[in-house]
């Protein structure tokens, strides 16, 4: 099902394409047989702990290959030509320290740059411009490990943005910030032009996105408007947290 | 991550890294030659003096850091004036502490940057046989990036320890200190794929 | 690929790390540096060519001005003092500790683990070392020995723990020991 919002941006819209997607870890499927077919300009992703929204955007964003099965975006297949998926889409992982590999700001801005073919000095030049952007050119020589949690993740945002992927992809970035924290990254987001595809558990976060994936048990619950999903995701939601099943074991 | 370069400022700050090391390595080779006690002397004298010229501060620290040394001057001195050969002694204990002194005024002197310039320069010719300076200029900006992250961990983990027993942790707490940073390895990596990952030919 | 960098990279930043968090107590009270405990683990976990790699990688970093050896020393100094031998063993061991446990096919991990760490980590790094010492101090290979003998209890009671670490981290990670891919 696509799902056209009233965005008459079309370059924003991107193609995402999985064909009978799997993905296991030693005999256990944790994504099944999944296809669709949808373009994008805000997707959010909603699904408990577990259910497989991790892995489904680790392969979205070619990190991982899959078992079997095919996945896409724009029609380039991410895990094998890296260089592509380099200008298609860029993650912003839920643990900034897990994202960041270089001690200071802007080397860890100019990484990403050299790595799309800048050389030393047009990387350096566009991370100064990218800090502009963000008006945080005072963080330059700032060490990454002395950054509060938000200063990190905000890093981590500003390093993505200055590669300009046509999608960013946020699997759950902002989980633990407090309230303003999380405000500020979202007014800091809105300085992206491209496609988002939103991970989360907090049908908050994606209230006005257009489309929204619901994940379950490593298959797709459902897939259509936000404004029709989440009613019935949180409705379900609400339901289990009556129940006891956190003392179920995985098998 | 604080470097051991000195904050105290001096003309030598300014120098080539690569001519102060090159320095090193040719006063270090000459200490070996010279046998002289009383040429050693002079030549103590003259290093202590270069730690005088930068000013008090530094030529404290500069000192300070010469005190580790002290179990190896007791037993050399020791041994020498129970033999009687004085003379070799005072050589051994000299060039040692020449030797130390000079080289940690290149290390109090070099910014920390500095000396990565050089390790990169010096580390090109060896693309011929295989190296990648990408990968090694990764690996390095990673160790010095994620030092301080780990020992937090470790010292946080040591801290879950002693607010469950009365002991100071022991060994055991470095089994989940490790299964972290094998963890923090797989993150890493993955946040380099993300970002591209090694590549086989790297623009400089 | 990326998955032997940061490896590396990571394990030289856990021999730093290691020599610097607080001190950690061996079952008799006393306190330990860990820092050599590091070196065995990067041969026993990571095995030979990678093991090797981390530790100097760690020396690297420790030459160019990095507090990184255990007390928060480091800088060029530290290889122009009598224990250089030593800093040079490191690599050496780790190589050929993680040698050992590659080749090894037979017997219990933890066993393995141990007997690799006393050989690479005491017999082959002392050989080294106290050599080092000899040259520095202008004193007979024997002499020099002497001065090492206290240390020995201490580095064969942290290579059995480097054994037990090894087989607990064979049942954690199966997929981290690079040592048995």
């Amino acid at each position: 099902m696509s799902a056209q919002s009233e965005n008459n941006k079309s370059q924003l819209h991107n193609n995402i394409s999985c064909d009978a997607l799997t993905y296991e870890i030693d005999g256990k499927n944790i994504l099944n047989k999944i296809s669709l077919e949808t373009t994008v300009n805000r997707l959010g992703v909603v699904g408990r702990n577990g259910s497989g929204k991790s892995t489904f955007v680790r392969l979205l964003t070619g990190l991982i290959a899959p078992s079997s099965g095919k996945i896409s975006i724009n029609g380039i297949d991410l895990h094998k030509d890296r260089k592509s998926a380099l200008r298609e889409v860029g993650i912003l992982f839920q643990n900034a320290d897990h994202q960041i590999i270089f001690p200071t700001v802007i080397e860890e801005i100019e990484f990403g740059l050299k790595q799309l073919g800048h050389t030393k000095t047009q990387a350096n030049a566009h991370a100064l411009a990218t800090l502009e952007l963000f008006k945080k050119p005072h963080w330059k020589e700032a060490y990454c490990a002395q950054l509060s949690q938000g200063q990190k993740h905000l890093l981590c945002l500003m390093s993505i943005v200055a590669m300009a992927p046509k999608i960013i992809i946020l699997d759950e970035p902002f989980a633990g910030l407090d309230i303003p924290t999380k405000m500020q990254l979202n007014k800091y987001l809105a300085l992206y032009e491209g496609s988002i595809i939103h991970i989360t558990h907090d049908p908050k976060d994606i209230e006005d996105y257009d489309t929204t994936v619901w994940i379950d048990e490593g298959a797709i619950k459902s897939l259509g408007e936000t404004k029709e999903i989440l009613p019935d995701y949180l409705h379900h939601m609400n339901r289990l947290g009556q129940s006891d099943d956190i003392t179920e074991l995985s098998r | 991550m604080i470097s051991l370069s000195s904050p105290v400022k001096t003309k030598a700050h300014g120098w080539p890294a690569g001519a102060k090391l090159a320095g090193l390595c040719i006063l270090s080779i000459l200490l070996i030659a010279i046998t002289s006690p009383l040429i050693h002397a002079l030549f103590f004298s003259v290093v202590l003096f270069l730690y005088l010229l930068a000013g008090r501060i530094f030529f404290v620290s500069g000192i300070k850091k010469l005190f580790i040394l002290w179990p190896f001057i007791l037993i050399v001195s020791l041994w020498h004036l129970y033999n009687g050969q004085t003379a070799q002694g005072i050589t051994i204990v000299l060039r040692l502490l020449s030797a130390v002194a000079l080289a940690n005024l290149v290390t109090m002197t070099t910014k920390l940057s500095d000396m990565i310039d050089v390790i990169h320069r010096l580390a090109k010719p060896l693309t011929f046989i295989g190296l990648k300076t990408q990968a090694l200029e990764i690996s390095i900006a990673l160790v010095i990036r994620l030092t301080p992250e780990l020992i937090a961990k470790g010292t946080a983990l040591s801290q879950a320890w002693r607010a469950r027993s009365p002991k100071r942790p022991n060994w055991k707490v470095v089994i989940p200190f490790i299964v972290v940073t094998l963890d923090d390895a797989d993150h890493s990596a993955e946040a380099l794929r993300a970002r591209g990952g090694i590549q086989p030919t790297h623009k400089e | 690929m990326e998955r032997n960098l940061t490896h590396i990279a990571l394990f030289a930043a856990l021999i730093a790390a290691l020599g610097l968090i607080p001190r950690i107590e061996l079952s008799f009270g006393i306190p330990i540096t860990a820092q050599s405990l590091g070196i065995m683990l990067a041969g026993t976990i990571l095995g030979a060519k990678r093991g090797a790699l981390a530790v100097l990688l760690f020396l690297l970093l420790v030459a160019i001005g990095l507090p990184f050896l255990a007390g928060g020393r480091g800088g060029l100094g530290v290889f122009a003092g009598p224990t250089v031998g030593f800093l040079l063993g490191f690599p050496i061991a780790a190589f050929i500790i993680g040698l050992i446990v590659e080749k090894t096919r037979i017997g219990p991990i933890a066993l393995t683990a141990t007997l690799a760490s006393i050989i690479g980590g005491i017999v082959v790094l002392y050989i080294v070392g106290i050599a080092g010492l000899a040259v520095k101090l202008d004193k007979s290979f024997a002499d020099s020995a002497k001065l090492m003998y206290i240390f020995i209890p201490g580095d064969i009671i942290k290579a059995i723990i480097a054994g037990i670490i090894t087989a607990a981290i064979a049942k954690a990670r199966p997929a981290s020991l690079l040592s048995k891919q």
